[in-house]
This record gives C-alpha cells, structure tokens and sequence, in this order.
C-alpha cells in the first residue's frame, strides 16, 4: 500500500470525506484498495487521478454497496491479471482497462453488479473470464438465448468440459448479463417485467439444453419419443425470479412407428435426465431444481403423461386449483407441436373450471390456504406470502381470470401482470386500483429481485440489519436515508395490497351495482353476477339488486354506502351466509339510511362496520331483532358499547322507561323495548367481541331478572289501578332452572316460583286474591307479543305443579315443603334465587328451603335411588319423537341434562357438609365438587367440557336459525353456519358431529360412575 | 381418468365382462354388493354410484343424504366363478358422503385412517394372515350338529380327501385372482384346514380376506360341500383363528429388526408389542367380535386367552417366531386372538392403533411369558402380573366402552354403531336357553 509522504493526511482526510459523500461506508478501508497496486492500471496513482479515474470511482459510489464495488473489482483484476487471462486479448488486463476507462456503459454495468451482487462478485473472481458477459451485455431475445445454451452443451463445442458444466457456465453468463442490464437500468421498477421475461426465457432455454444433454445421454433411441416441456408457474408466466424452483410438467408422445409405452419409457427417462441436468450439483454448482410437482396426481403420479392422459385426467379429477395451475402453463422447451396439442388441449378446461361443481368452496379454501401460509415471526418481512404479500396478488389476478376468462378470451394471458391490465381494461376492476395495485406489485417484486441478487439465495424476506437494508434502497434509487425510505416504500405498497380483495373484488362490483362508473368499460351485469357467485353468494342476482337499492343515486346515503361496500362485501363473503348479511344489511340501512348519525357511525367508528356485517351474515336471530328496532345498532358507534349492563342498571333503565308510561301495556312496551336492545347488545358481544357462553349466561339472566322485576312493579301498579286499592301483601319471585342458575340461552323459558307475604292485619283471602291477580298480570305482560321475543315465564317447578295455585303465602309453601314435597323438588331447589320483589321476604323462602336443599346429612339412600330412576324415566320418556339420543345436546347422552343432574346430585349429597357447594350454576357447583375432591379434576374437566359445547350448541342454534335448536344439525349448511359461530374451522362440518358424540360419550361415562353410581349394566341402555 | 382405470375400462371390453360388481364391506365384515354394467363405470369413477345407506347395517346416514360408492380400480379382478359366462368382474369401493368426503361409517375409511396415522410416523404396516376354517358336508338343519367333511388331523395327507380337492380348487381360484397362496394344509380338527395368503400391505389384505372368504365358501358349494368361519363349531374341537402375523416396514428396512437384539427384535418392536398388551383388552370386542368367539379364546388348547408374549410359546397372545438368520427382513410378530370372522377391516385398524399407542407412548414390554400359561395356578398368573382377555362378548363390549383408543380409531359413528349392535347380540344371546342347560339341569332340578 503506498501512501505518499507528508502531504497525505490532510489530503487523505479530504479524498476520505470526498469517499464518504460518495456513499462509502469504511472510506478507510475504500482508500486503501484504491491504492492498491493492482488497481493503479485502473484508477491511477494517489496523487494523480485523472477525470476517468475519478469517473470510475463515481460510478462505484452510485451502486448498491460501494464498498463491496471497490473490493469487487480489485479482487477481479487481481483474477484477471493473476491467472493464464493476463494477456488475452479479449479477456486480458489490458482489455478490462479498457473497458473500464474507456467504455461509460461497460464502466457503470461493471460496478453495478460488483456492488449489487457479493455472490456474482465471487463467481467473477473464479471465473475472471465472464466480466466480458457482463460488460457487453445486451438483451437477447429468447430464440437467441436458446440457441447460445443449446450450442454451448453440443459435444464440438464444450470441449473437455463436462455437457453439465457447460450449461452452467453458458447458463451463468447470460444471467451476468441481465443482472448487468437490471442493475443500470435508469427505473428498474418500471423494467420489471422486461427483467422477470427474460428470466424466464433464460430458464427456458436451459431447459431446451438441458433436455438436448439428457437425449445425448440417453443414446440411440432417444428419438423415439417426441418430449415437450411445460412451462408451469411463474416460468410458464413468464416472469420468474433471479432464483427460483422452475415448474414444469412433461408431455410425452411417440415417435411416427413407435408404441406408446416406448414412447413414455423413453419419455420418462429424458425427463429424468432433464431434471438432472439442471439440478445436479457439479464443480459449477447446480442450476435449480426443476419441479414436476403440479403434474396430475402430483408425486405420485407419472413423470410423463400423453396428451390423451392429461386430458382425462383433467377431465375427471382435476381440482380447482389444478386449472388455476394450468393458467400458466407455457410451452417453454422440446417439442412444440406436441406442447401446442397439449395446450390446445387443456386451455378450454380452464375456462370452464368457473362452472364446476365446488368451484366456489375450493376458491374460499384456497384464499384461506394463501392467506394462512405464513410462518410465525416473519410476518413483518415477508414480501411473497400472508395477506398484502405477492402470493396475494397472483392469486387474486388468476381467481378473477377464471371467473370472467370464461366469457372474456382478452383476459387469458399467464402474465399476472399483464393480465392485470387486460382486466382494467375490460373493466373488471377499476383502472385507478389496477395502475396502483400493478405499481405496488412491480415495486415489490423488484424489492424481491434485488435481495435474492446480493447473495443469489432465494429468499422473499426483507433484510433486518442496516448494511444490508441500506444496499437495498440504494439499488431501487433512494439516496438521502436508504434504510429507512425502502422500508417505508415497501410498507406503503404491502398496505396497498392488502386492501386488494375490496379493490380488486368488490369495488367493481359496486361501480356496476351504482351505474355511476364513467368508463364505458364497466364489469357487465353477467360478469358481476359471476364474480358473486364465486365469492360465495348463492343468490347472485338479489345480491345484485340490493346492491344497486343500497347504492343507485346521488344521495349522501348512496354515497357513503358506495365507499362502505366494497368493505363490507368482503366481511360478508367470509360469512356462513353472505347473501342473509346483505340483505339484513339493506333492510337497516333502508330503515336508518337517512338518520345522520348511522352512516356517520359506520364510516367513521373503526369497527362498527365491520361488527355489523359479521353478525348479520352470521346470525339470522340478529337480524331479526335488528329489523325490529334497527336504532338499536347505535351502541356499535360506543367504544363500550358491546359491554353488557349489570342488573342494578338495567333495572333503573327500565323502571325509568316504564315509569313514563301510565297504562301497562305502554309501560310493559317500554321494558320489553329495552330488553331487545339489551338482548341485541348481548348477541354482538357474544358473536364479535369474545364474550364466552358462561358471560352470555349471566347477562341473558340479568335481562330477565331486570325485566320481570320492573314487570312485577307495573302487573302491581295495574292491579292496585283496577282495585282502586293498595294490594295487601309483599310478593317475591324466586328464579328457578337456568334463571336460578344465571345461565339462560337465547331460547330458555325463565322458570321460576312466586310467593307472597300478607302486610300484618291485611285479609289472608284478599291477600292470596290480590297476589294472585299481580301473577296472572304478569304473566299477560311478559307474554304480550312484541317487537322481540315474549319473556317465557315458566312457574311448572311451582308446589303441585300445573294443578297447584300460581302463588302460594310463605307459611303455605312451608307446610307443602315439610308434608308433601317429593325428592325431585328439593332437587329443583338447589337452583333457587330470589331474583324479583320484595327482597326480605325472598331471603324468608331462601331461608325455609335452605334445610331441605342442603338437608343435614345429605340424602337418603331411597332419595338417591327416587333421583336416578326419575333421571332413567326422564331419558327414556322426555326425549321427542325421532330425536336421536346421541346428538340430542338438552336430554340426550352426556348432554346438558346429564351433566346437572349430576352436579345436583352431589350438592343435595355433600352440600350440608361444603358450604362451597351452596350455590346455583352448574359451572360453579362443578368447581366446588372438585375442590371438594368429589370429582377428579379429569372427571370436571370430561364434564365441564360437555356442558359448555352443549350449551354454546343451542345457543349458536338460536343466532344461526334463529330458533331454538336441539340437536346438533344433520344438516351441513346448518353445522357449518354454527360451528362459525362456536369458532370452529369453516370447511368440516362433519367434524362437529364427531367432535361432539365424542365429548358427549365421554361425559356419559362420567354420568354413569358418578350419577347412576357404577358403568352402565350391559344391556340396560 | 387415471392409468389404473384406463386398464380396467380397456379389460373390460377385450374380456367382454357383462357386469361389474362393486364390493363394499359393511361395520360387522358382511360383504356387499351392487351390479353394474360396463356403461355405468365411467360415471361410477367419477362420482360413485348412489345408494341408500341407511338399508345397510352400520351405514345408517350421518346426514340426510344417500351415499355413494367409489370403485377403487386397483382392486379389479375378473371373477373365476364357473359358470358367469359372459364373464363377471369386481372391485371394491371407498364410500363417500355426497359432497364427495369420505364416509365415516366406511370401514375400509376406518382403516385407511389408521394406516395413514402410521405413514404419519413413516411406517407401512403388513400383514400376512393363516385363515382357518371348516369344511362341512352341508349345512345342518336347525337344531342338527355340523358333521365335517372328513376325519383328518394336522398336516394329514387324506387320500383322496375331499379337503385335498377342494384346497387346490381354492388355491387355484385365489391365485387366478391374484390373490397368493403361502401355505395350506389339514389343521388339527376333522374337515379343519388352513390357508395362508401372502404378506401384503394392511389394507390389501382385508381386502383379500373379503374376497378369500367368498372364494372359499364358493369353491365349497361347487364341491358340494359347506365352508364356515364360525369361529367354533364343534365344542370338542379346536376353533377357527386367523393368527396374523404383522410387521411395520420404514421405507423398505423392517422397523422390528434389530440384529442382535434378543429375538432380533428392535425397540419399536418391543413396543408395538407392549401397545398390543396393554390394549389387548380393549380391541378384544373387535377382533373376536361374536358370541361365539370367545367360546374358541376360552376353550383351551392354542388359543390365547392371556395378555402375554412370548418366543414359540403357542399359549401366548403375541408370539415372536423364530428368526431366521440373515432375513433381517422376515422380522414379525404373531397376534393369536383375531379369528376368521372378525371385519378384518376395524380388526387390523384397532391392532394397529394399539401397536403404535406403544410406539408413541414408548410403552415398556413386560418379561416374556415362558410358561404354558393355561397350566399356571390363578395365584401364579396374578403374581407374574398376567391378566387375561375378556371371558365373553359382553365382558369385552363393556371394556371396549371406556376406551378411547377404540373410539379415535373405529371414529364415533362406528364406535356407536359397534357397541350398541354388540350389546343388543350379548342381550339376545343372555336369553338363550342352551342344550347345555336342558342336558345339566333337566334331569336334576
């Protein structure tokens, strides 16, 4: 290294800074080889750097990674000068010099893929000859660059080398020369698809040498069979990457004379040699691997099929996403005829794929296949793969390509993004989303073509450490801060994608449905129709008409719901039933379309919109209450408004309500509007917002308690109307069942018990008369049909059942109790609680029944044999007609029933001696039982798992038909629609069932030992 | 279209076969069959043809729709029976729910699903049964006793037996069915004999053993005689089993090899050995799955009756034969309880489930069994930790009900279906009142 004398340091600080400004990190470092003797012929001496000499050091500070450019071409000089090229003509030193100093286009081609590329910087360096490839590079049209392959493995013209080796070495300068041109190119974003093209034809003509290798091997003979090789994927697209598997499938047919097993026999083994040839790892390394994978049945299918067997085999068992395969399909290499019959063959069965059977269900499983493909952890840098990543994108061009490619021939190219434009222009989606949405994905790819570039290692992350995201916004042109605008470019366009589907789906949809767009071009009616059909709606046409209601017009409603739609429509197509949630959806919005505050909600509150759509198209019992009273969707514009009001408020809400009122019926109206509000409310939270079955449960049961105690206030204010006098007695009423327990479903009867305490010195007789007026008030109010469902008020768990009175005095109910009460009704007892009217005298019952519930020492042996032979009858008896025994989720085995007669029968056991178990849910007595070590925590665990399926089951039954559903659905539709709703996977419904005879059977057992005292006898079920 | 199919279309036609019959097994191992003609193949290739499966003991719909049959073409046969001129083929098929899903109530699916836990784990599972069954000179009347069609005994040469003829007969038919013969030859008991088919992969064998059995039963009414695979007819002779030996192959090396092991068995076969021990019990209602199966496992003699294993020990449920040296590939074991009229089906998926619970679990293999264990006191039996397989269909029904094992593997609707058509056959049997009882009691009560 030769500094000169004294003057150097100042000067070296001054040619350092001047290095830095240029873009070199260890301006040092870079100093020190520029000094370098090797380098002299090239930049000149320290001291006297010509114009050229400062020219080339420039031109290094312009790529990538200038450090790496200077390193890059000192070590090449050094190769070229050091080796038996010194004094070559063509290749020597002196022509390098030459090159460099004098040549602009060589000089700048030279340094750009010395300092984009360490990995080509290496293959320079041991193969020193290649610089001229990439110094006289020039685009080369895919004949010319088949015919160079071809050649350079024919036995005259590789010489001693291995036909393998000089495939790599031909194959490897072209690509140089590619490199060369994408890395100077003034706007390589905008090249994009010219680089990706030639790419692919590269690889083509690899292939063609590599099958002209693979016949040499193979010998006489080989003519035989006449080969073509299908280009499949991103090859057969033309528009591959720097370094990528090549997807290809054979097609194989005989020679004129020749049989057809010969012709595959012969077939199969030039394919394998084609294989070989291009994925063997020699001294030159190996080309890629050539993938056969999308060939019919896969692996396991036959290297090399004939047209005819392609075509059956299409014909028969294709799937959706083989034809969406066969979109690229190419004839890349070997016999063009025979590839063109195969294509000719196979295009019109990928134009009809649209119109197979399941073609819809294998689309929806398909983008959740894409969508799910991501590793954990590299979400953030992944270019290709998860939403807004470039899988996305193709995916999303090729869906559209087969629905409307089968009526629109001008959209069947295999180029994503030239089939990108033929869709704006055929209106398909808007030009504006197709110019940005093609921008984004050039950009991105272009991204992804410079990071496999530096180390040639096939890779679709974004770098992590600075150094390397520095290069890389230095090679796609950003100057001031690399690192930082690179990843914010990058960010911008990945948001871009991923709000792809509502551009690229739904957005024309709604210029269709709106009639507004003003291109001419708009998607047709048909193809509109078509494109629904495929995103799952099963009426496309009503689609299509509630659109255009939700969306025809110049009012500020149509506008808004322009810009909500194509959203929306999404939300609703991810749906068990898209087509109910839009229509649910017009009929709200016809209600509400002109309050000001709902579409300002739903445009502006983050999830409103979405919460709206998601229920709607999952629940038919919300939009039913929904129609009823469709005001109520404002609690969706409240950050807590999916929060559920506890009891105290709810009462006062509704008190307040009913007070304004003065005849029942418009008192009990006010109530009863409140509860649907506070019911809608429970559903939302219940389907959008998490809320789990045991919290439904309780504020189901709070709704009720709220209800029938402002209900019991207004039966009381309407009797004491009608007497004209005060009613003479306090009157309670004790919850009982799932009320009691806090753990309602949408559909259960609220069942309870009412009992009065004559005032001292009031008449018994009045008294009891007087109660029993308020009772059947009640009764009426809450049975009223209004705008949501009647309260169910159930009081069959009463003394006597349905032949004793409606309401009994304290001191009646404890002589009933201590004469006739019959073992099932202390059972029923363990769930009571006061849960309306007078709380004294409710504590006066809670405390007359607490010794007969929790009787000291338990039951006895008779009780415990009345309970199990009751339960049997209730099994055998209870269970409706043709209900199936196994999938019956309230009476059947192992279901609900089972479970809380068990836990019952444990409290009414062990309950005097555990306070613990002193409580009404189910839930909670189960954890108390077991921390009691009455049950194994295995047995809790078996049968807290059947009790919480179950009782999500009916629940989900209700929301999903909006009726009460008893049995886990035979129906598909019907399992799909709830397992959604319970969180299951979409797709398998029939796991549901299996999932459920599954923990029910468990649950059983556990009901056998623990209820019944001992597995079941044989026979006895 | 595939290959396979294109084969079997073209047979067809140069064989001039009539009609195809398409074979599906029922849960309890029935087999069943539907016509068709050529014409109707193409279609049932491609969508299975429908039927009603709630007709069909253990098809009963999972949902409101008709099922369909999927003819397997790698299963195609031309059908040797005499006289089916113009000639009659078969195939058997996978069931499929409408929606083209597999059935849950198909038992080929059941074991499908279980080999393909085990291809999970890398494995391929063979099996290579020795099929017993009776010749009889007809069928008795009700109420009459079976009268076998000759007096021979093991490996008896009977000159110009009937069983001769009729072996070769048989053997002649299985192979012209691709089906092969290892073995055969006169078992212990007059008119007992024994066929061995060849090793092949689990699900090829079931399949064997469905069309064997027809074969067999046929060649017998074309001799004139009757063939059963009751599994014990005659109380005073040994019963019918199907000793199954098994083996697990990883790519092509035998995952129960391991030279200089003890008995050159490798750890993974220790443990499936260990698998088949613990769930003996539990697999039992499946593997011998009639009332009268257990009248065999209990009767003395070879059968096995005991969860033990053992090396060339005829008393013990698995049996590890002797090796030979330098066939590291020959490496099996012997399970002894299946007999000839379980569904080999659900029998060889619930082996096999319980085989690779041991594997998975890293189940520890108990000592080996030396002892004739029929010959040991109950004390000693309880001393060396050696339990036994249930004494009845109704004792192993109730052990099948807590298992797990059982349930994941058979899936719930087969499970179900099982059991509860297992408990009815136990309760109508419980009502019986047998010759034994009038002969015991008559006299003295």
């Amino acid at each position: 290294m030769s500094l000169p004398g004294g003057t150097s340091r100042p000067r070296a600080a001054s040619v350092e800074a001047r290095l830095a400004r240029l873009g070199f990190v260890d301006p040092i470092r870079a100093r020190r080889m520029l000094d370098d003797p090797a380098m002299t012929a090239l930049v000149g001496v320290a001291d006297d750097r010509d114009a050229t000499s400062i020219a080339l050091v420039e031109a290094m500070g312009r790529t990538s990674d200038p450090d790496q450019a200077v390193l890059g071409l000192l070590r090449v000089s050094e190769a070229v000068a050091g080796g038996a090229l010194r004094d070559d003509p063509e290749h020597g030193t002196a022509a390098l010099v030459r090159a460099v100093r004098e040549d602009d286009v060589a000089r700048l081609r030279l340094t750009a893929v010395l300092g984009g590329s360490s990995a080509l910087a290496d293959y320079l360096v041991s193969h020193p000859r290649a610089w001229r490839a990439v110094a006289t590079a020039q685009r080369r049209t895919g004949d010319e660059l088949r015919d160079r392959l071809v050649s350079a493995v024919q036995p005259a013209t590789r010489g001693a080398r291995s036909a393998y080796d000089a495939l790599r070495i031909a194959y490897r300068a072209e690509l140089l020369a590619i490199a060369a041109l994408d890395l100077t190119s003034p706007d390589p974003v905008a090249d994009l698809p010219v680089t990706a093209e030639a790419l692919a034809q590269l690889a083509e003509a690899a292939l063609e040498a590599a099958l002209a290798v693979a016949r040499e091997e193979y010998g006489p003979g080989h003519e035989d069979c006449r080969l073509a090789v299908i280009g499949m994927g991103k090859t057969g697209g033309g528009e591959l990457n720097y370094i990528s598997d090549v997807d290809v499938i054979f097609v194989a047919e005989p020679a004129e004379g020749v049989g057809e097993d010969r012709a595959l026999e012969v077939g199969t083994a030039l394919a394998t040699g084609l294989m070989k040839a291009c994925s063997a790892t020699t001294g030159e390394g190996s080309l890629w691997p050539v993938d056969a994978a999308l060939r019919p049945e896969g692996k396991a299918g036959p290297l090399v099929r004939t047209v005819a067997s392609h075509v059956a085999y299409y014909r028969r068992w294709a799937k959706t996403w083989e034809f969406q395969a066969l979109l690229k399909a190419w004839v890349s290499a070997g016999d063009r005829a025979v590839g063109m019959a195969y294509k000719s063959a196979l295009s019109p069965m990928v134009w009809e794929a649209a119109g197979r059977e399941h073609f819809v269900e294998d689309v929806q499983a398909m983008r959740r296949r894409v969508e799910g493909l991501l590793p954990a952890g590299e979400a953030a840098r992944q270019l290709k793969l998860g939403p807004g990543g470039l899988r996305d994108v193709e995916f999303a061009v090729q869906l559209l390509q087969l629905v409307h490619g089968r009526y629109d021939a001008s959209l069947r190219s295999a180029t994503t993004l030239e089939a990108l434009g033929a869709l704006a222009k055929g209106g398909y989606v808007g030009r504006d989303d197709a110019a940005e949405l093609d921008e984004a994905y050039r950009f991105l790819r272009t991204l992804e073509h410079r990071i496999q570039l530096a180390k040639m290692r096939r890779t679709h992350l974004m770098p992590v450490s600075p150094i390397e995201l520095r290069a890389l916004g230095r090679s796609v042109g950003f100057v001031a801060d690399p690192a930082s605008e690179v990843q914010e470019a990058r960010l911008r366009r990945s948001r871009n994608v991923r709000r792809l589907h509502e551009r690229l789906f739904y957005r024309p949809l709604l210029s269709a449905a709106a009639r507004l767009s003003t291109d001419d071009s708009r998607l047709s009616p048909e193809a509109a129709r078509a494109r629904l059909a495929a995103l799952g709606f099963r009426d496309p046409a009503g689609a299509m008409r509630h659109l255009e209601s939700l969306t025809l017009g110049v009012s500020r409603r149509a506008a808004i719901q322009r810009q909500l739609l194509p959203v929306m429509l999404g939300w609703f197509a991810d749906e068990a039933d898209p087509d109910a949630g839009l229509l649910a959806f017009r009929r709200v919005s016809d209600e509400l379309g002109t309050i000001h505050w709902y579409l300002k909600m739903l445009r502006d509150e983050g999830s409103a919109a979405e919460n709206l759509a998601r229920v709607l198209g999952r629940s038919r019992y919300a939009a039913d209450l929904l129609l009823r009273a469709p005001e109520s969707v404002s609690f969706l514009g409240d950050p807590a408004g999916l929060a559920p009001r506890d009891v105290a408020a709810l009462t006062a809400i509704m008190r307040n309500a009913a007070g304004r009122r003065d005849r029942a019926d418009e008192a009990i109206a006010a109530v009863r509007g409140v509860r649907r509000h506070e019911l809608l409310r429970v559903v939302f939270a219940d389907l959008v917002g998490g809320m789990g079955i045991e919290a439904v449960g309780r504020s189901l049961s709070d709704i009720a308690e709220a209800t029938i105690e402002v209900g019991l206030e207004i039966a009381i204010r309407s009797v004491e109307h009608a007497t004209g006098e005060p009613v003479p007695t306090a009157i309670t009423v004790i919850g009982m069942g799932s009320l009691g327990g806090r753990e309602l479903g949408y559909a259960s009867d609220a069942d309870a018990i009412v009992v009065h305490q004559p005032h001292p010195g009031a008449s018994e007789e009045v008294a009891q008369a007087r109660a029993l007026a308020v009772v059947q008030e009640l009764i009426r109010l809450l049975a009223v049909p209004g705008a949501e469902p009647p309260v169910g008020f159930d009081t069959d768990l009463r003394p006597e059942g349905k032949n004793g009175p409606l309401v009994r005095s304290l001191e009646s109910y404890a002589q009933y109790y201590a004469r006739w009460a019959q073992t099932w009704e202390f059972q029923a007892l363990t769930r009571a609680r006061c849960v309306a009217g007078s709380r004294e005298l409710g504590d006066a019952l809670i405390d007359l029944v607490e010794p007969l519930r929790w009787r000291p020492g338990g039951l006895t042996p008779t009780q415990v044999r009345e309970i199990r032979t009751m339960k049997a009858r209730v099994e055998a008896e209870r269970l409706p007609r043709g209900a199936d025994p196994r999938t019956h989720v309230k009476l059947g085995r192992g279901g609900l029933t089972d479970v809380q007669w068990t836990v019952q029968l444990l409290q009414l056991q062990h309950a005097y001696a555990v306070p613990a178990l002193r409580v009404t849910g189910t839930v909670e007595a189960l954890t108390a039982a077991t921390a009691a070590g009455l049950l194994t925590p295995e047995q809790d665990r078996v049968l807290r798992a059947s009790w919480m399926l179950a009782s999500e089951l009916r629940n989900a039954g209700v929301l999903w038909r909006g009726r009460a559903v008893d049995s886990v659905p035979a129906d598909v539709r019907d399992a799909g629609g709830m397992g959604r709703i319970i969180g299951r996977e979409p797709g398998a419904p029939g796991a549901l069932v299996e999932e459920y005879l599954r923990v029910a059977r468990r649950a059983r057992a556990v009901v056998d030992d623990v209820f019944y005292g001992a597995a079941g006898e044989l026979g006895a079920k | 279209m595939d290959r396979q199919e294109e084969f079997v279309l073209r047979t067809i036609e140069e064989r001039d076969i009539r009609f195809v019959r398409l074979w599906f097994t029922d849960v309890l191992g029935t087999l069943k069959s539907v016509a068709v003609a050529p014409a109707e193949l193409e279609g049932a290739f491609a969508e299975g043809i429908g039927f009603d499966g709630s007709a069909i003991e253990g098809l009963s719909r999972v949902y409101e729709a008709d099922m369909l049959a999927r003819p397997d073409p790698s299963t195609f046969q031309v059908l040797p029976w005499r006289g089916e001129r113009p000639g009659t083929a078969r195939m058997f098929c996978d069931l499929r729910m409408p929606d083209g899903s597999a059935s849950m109530a198909d038992p080929r699916y059941v074991l499908r699903r279980a080999l393909k836990q085990a291809s999970d784990l890398g494995f391929t599972f063979y099996t290579h049964p020795e099929i017993e069954f009776f010749v009889l000179k007809d069928v008795p009347p009700p109420g009459g006793q079976p009268i076998p069609v000759d007096q021979g005994g093991y490996f008896d040469h009977v000159a110009h037996g009937a069983s001769q003829d009729f072996r070769r007969a048989a053997i002649t038919m299985l192979e012209s069915m691709g089906i092969s013969v290892e073995f055969s030859h006169h078992e212990g008991a007059p008119g007992q004999n024994e066929i061995d088919l060849r090793y092949a992969d689990a699900l090829s064998t079931a399949d064997n053993i469905m069309t064997f059995k027809t074969v067999v039963k046929e060649v017998a009414l074309e001799h004139g005689t009757y063939a059963t695979f009751m599994p014990k007819p005659f109380a005073e002779h040994p019963g019918s089993g199907m000793h199954t030996h098994l083996s697990l192959f990883e790519g092509d090396t035998n995952a129960f090899h391991e030279a200089g092991a003890p008995y050159q068995l490798s750890r993974t076969g220790r443990q499936f050995i260990a698998g088949l021990l613990r769930h003996g019990a539990e697999i039992t209602a499946v593997t011998n799955q009639w009332v009268n199966s257990y009248k065999r496992l209990w009767g003395g003699g070879e059968a096995p009756a005991h969860l033990t294993w053992g090396h060339n020990n005829r008393s013990a449920l698995v049996r590890v034969p002797m090796y030979k040296p330098n066939k590291g590939n020959s490496t099996r074991i012997e399970f002894r309880s299946l007999d000839s009229a379980a569904n080999p089906y659900l029998a060889f998926a619930v082996i096999l489930a319980a085989g690779l619970k041991g594997i998975t679990e890293g189940y520890e293999l108990p000592p080996e069994a030396e002892d004739d264990v029929w010959n040991l006191t109950d004390a000693e039996r309880l001393a060396m930790g050696i339990d036994k397989l249930p004494g009845s269909l109704g004792d192993a029904v109730r052990i099948m009900e807590g298992s797990e094992l059982v349930a994941e593997t058979l899936g719930e609707h087969v499970f179900d279906f099982f059991l509860r058509n297992k408990r009815s056959e136990w309760a109508d049997y419980r009502r019986q009142v047998t010759q034994f009882e009038l002969d015991r009691y008559l006299p003295r009560l």
